[in-house]
């Protein structure tokens, strides 16, 4: 069988055919695997017309572990530690949209106080993950601070799962029917502590990167991804939001309790650029974890002592049946199609639809006519993780 | 819901052949709506363009293998509050060999990727897709990998992938015997 590192010509574009025409004028360069700037195993074909991209394909796969099929031979309670590998930046969403999908399947009530944790150690997970974000975003772009600053908070957040959880990235925590362990009230108050410390943080990364003056010219008005395009493409999180479009599921289809608690959906307004470019993107990160803070407030607040676990069976055995079940993660909507049979103790077929692959399959559509710096930024305010493209 | 869709395609979409799937408990299950293979380009472009429904966004494209057929859910989604939001919509494939649809990338541009992913993993081929190739495995890999018919190839471009001491072979063999054991059991019964 000829294999693709054999065909002598590179292949031809195929989305954008009328680059064929320019195609002696082409450079085709690769990006990636290894390019630091892909934030993992993500190669990119780029077709360079001097220093514009002419085209873009990504090429993914490196980090595939068909971990679909590997899923089909565990019982319902053994997928958790894989369902944790998939964005290993944010496993406590993960796992939390993983067991409210067999929740739902069966019936189970979690207690007040497993959901109220789930959602607080979730906020803190989404504020960890955005500040990873935060961090390399800038270090794509040449500032190597931000970085710093933010892993030192990031530190604090792992240093409470570690305590919690016994992991420091891939937990196992959220079980299905609740969690594995309490917090106690000493480790609350941390939480109290950081979340007062943080909120005086995020302003000083604002003075840091977001009105800085460079910072701004290589982000405004670049990658610019309309509303249209992201409902084409299926783009969610704060893609979409950053476009300009209030859509957060926490909102518009609460599911656990969200629905009681009060906060705001930060989208791209514009006042910088335009909405839908990378600096609205990012700031939308930046405002959701200032949100994000607001609920663990409102939770401390509201925790009271209690189970941490519901009532499951021991042998757990579902249904027929088949649930699309998704939630909203740090990256986008998380969603698992899962199919059983009668009376299964392993997933018949489970399907995890992935935000970051729907959002690397909008790059060949934003690259044309950037610059390679340009689309270095436009990779970078994507925010991918490649666990979870390539499952 | 899903009731009055599938009348509504029906009427819209001659041939379409769209039948409900209603689940007995709705809190717990999904309901979908399964249509003609051969029609399920012209019923999802009906779904997008029509005022009443009007999905505009294609967000997961999964194929389940239930050995005796192949079933490609497509779960559409409505950003509209007022409209309904969420649909499975089902198509199933019998041929095993030669399995191959229609593709939706002229209606939503999202299907390209998630097209490609379904061929990867249960080989079904997309008709008109711009751009037909494996996605997570390599262009070379042989077999299906999601299907449960599936045998993984021992060696690949010379390296050893599958080797016969695996780790979880023994719990892989477990589970192949329960089931064989299941299968006796209620061959017994009959």
């Amino acid at each position: 069988m000829q294999t693709r590192w054999d065909v002598g010509e590179p292949h031809k574009p195929t989305i954008n055919t009328s680059t064929e025409q320019l195609k002696s004028d082409l450079l085709t360069l690769n990006m990636g695997p290894q390019h630091p700037a892909t934030h993992g195993v993500l190669r990119i074909e780029i077709w360079t017309d001097s220093e514009i991209v002419a085209h873009a394909i990504p090429h993914i796969g490196y980090l595939h572990r068909c971990m679909e099929k590997h899923c089909e031979n565990l019982d319902f309670r053994g997928v958790i530690p894989f369902v944790d590998r998939l964005d290993y930046l944010a496993s406590m969403n993960m796992e939390w949209t993983y067991a409210m999908t067999i929740e739902k399947m069966l019936g189970t009530e979690v207690p007040r106080r497993a959901e109220l944790l789930r959602i607080l150690t979730c906020e803190l997970q989404r504020i960890a993950s955005h500040l990873m974000a935060f961090g390399t975003y800038a270090i794509d772009l040449g500032a190597f601070s931000p970085f710093l600053y933010a892993f030192d908070y990031r530190e604090k957040i792992l240093r409470l799962f570690e305590e919690v959880s016994g992991a420091r990235l891939l937990y196992n925590y959220i079980w299905i029917g609740g969690l594995w362990n309490d917090w106690s009230p000493e480790q609350i108050s941390r939480v109290t502590a950081f979340c007062d410390d943080m909120e005086e943080e995020a302003k000083k990364y604002h003075e840091l990167l977001s009105m800085n003056k460079i910072f701004i010219a290589r982000t405004a008005h670049v990658g610019v991804m309309s509303v249209q395009d992201c409902i084409d493409f299926g783009a969610t999180g704060p893609i979409l939001r950053g476009a300009g479009m209030k859509w957060d599921l926490r909102k518009n289809e609460p599911y656990s309790l969200y629905s009681e608690f009060d906060f705001d959906v930060p989208v791209g307004t514009g006042e910088v650029g335009e909405p839908g470019d990378c600096w609205n993107r990012y700031i939308v990160r930046m405002r959701e974890v200032v949100e994000s803070i607001k609920i663990i407030r409102q939770v401390i607040e509201k925790l009271e002592p209690g189970s941490i676990m519901g009532k499951v069976p021991k042998v757990m055995k579902l249904p027929e049946g088949e649930v699309y079940f998704r939630s909203e993660c740090p990256r986008g909507e998380l969603a698992f199609h899962l199919v059983t049979k009668q009376d299964s103790k392993e997933p018949f077929r489970l399907k995890v639809r992935s935000p970051c692959f729907t959002h690397t399959s909008m790059l060949p559509r934003v690259a044309p006519g950037q610059m390679i710096a340009d689309f270095v930024a436009t990779v970078g305010s994507i925010d991918i993780v490649l666990g979870e493209i390539d499952r | 819901m899903h009731k009055e869709l599938s009348d509504l395609i029906n009427r819209n979409v001659s041939g379409a052949n769209a039948v409900a799937y209603l689940t007995a408990d709705a809190k717990k299950f999904d309901s979908s709506i399964t249509v003609e293979t051969s029609h399920i380009y012209k019923v999802v472009e009906f779904l997008k363009t029509n005022k009443t429904t009007s999905f505009n966004s294609l967000h997961c494209i999964s194929g389940v293998d239930y050995t005796d057929y192949m079933e490609v859910c497509y779960m559409l989604t409505n950003y509209d509050p007022s409209a309904v939001r969420n649909l499975t919509l089902k198509v199933r494939v019998t041929d095993r060999v030669n399995a191959a649809i229609d593709s939706v990338v002229g209606q939503f541009v999202s299907a390209d990727f998630l097209e490609r992913e379904v061929y990867d993993m249960f080989g079904i081929k997309f008709n008109n897709h711009p751009d037909m190739r494996r996605i997570l495995c390599p262009d070379d890999w042989e077999g299906f990998p999601l299907r449960k018919d599936y045998v993984a190839q021992k060696d690949y471009n010379g390296m050893t992938v599958y080797p016969d001491n695996k780790m979880n072979m023994e719990d892989r063999e477990f589970i192949v015997r329960q089931n064989m054991i299941k299968k006796a059991q209620a061959e017994k019964a009959q």
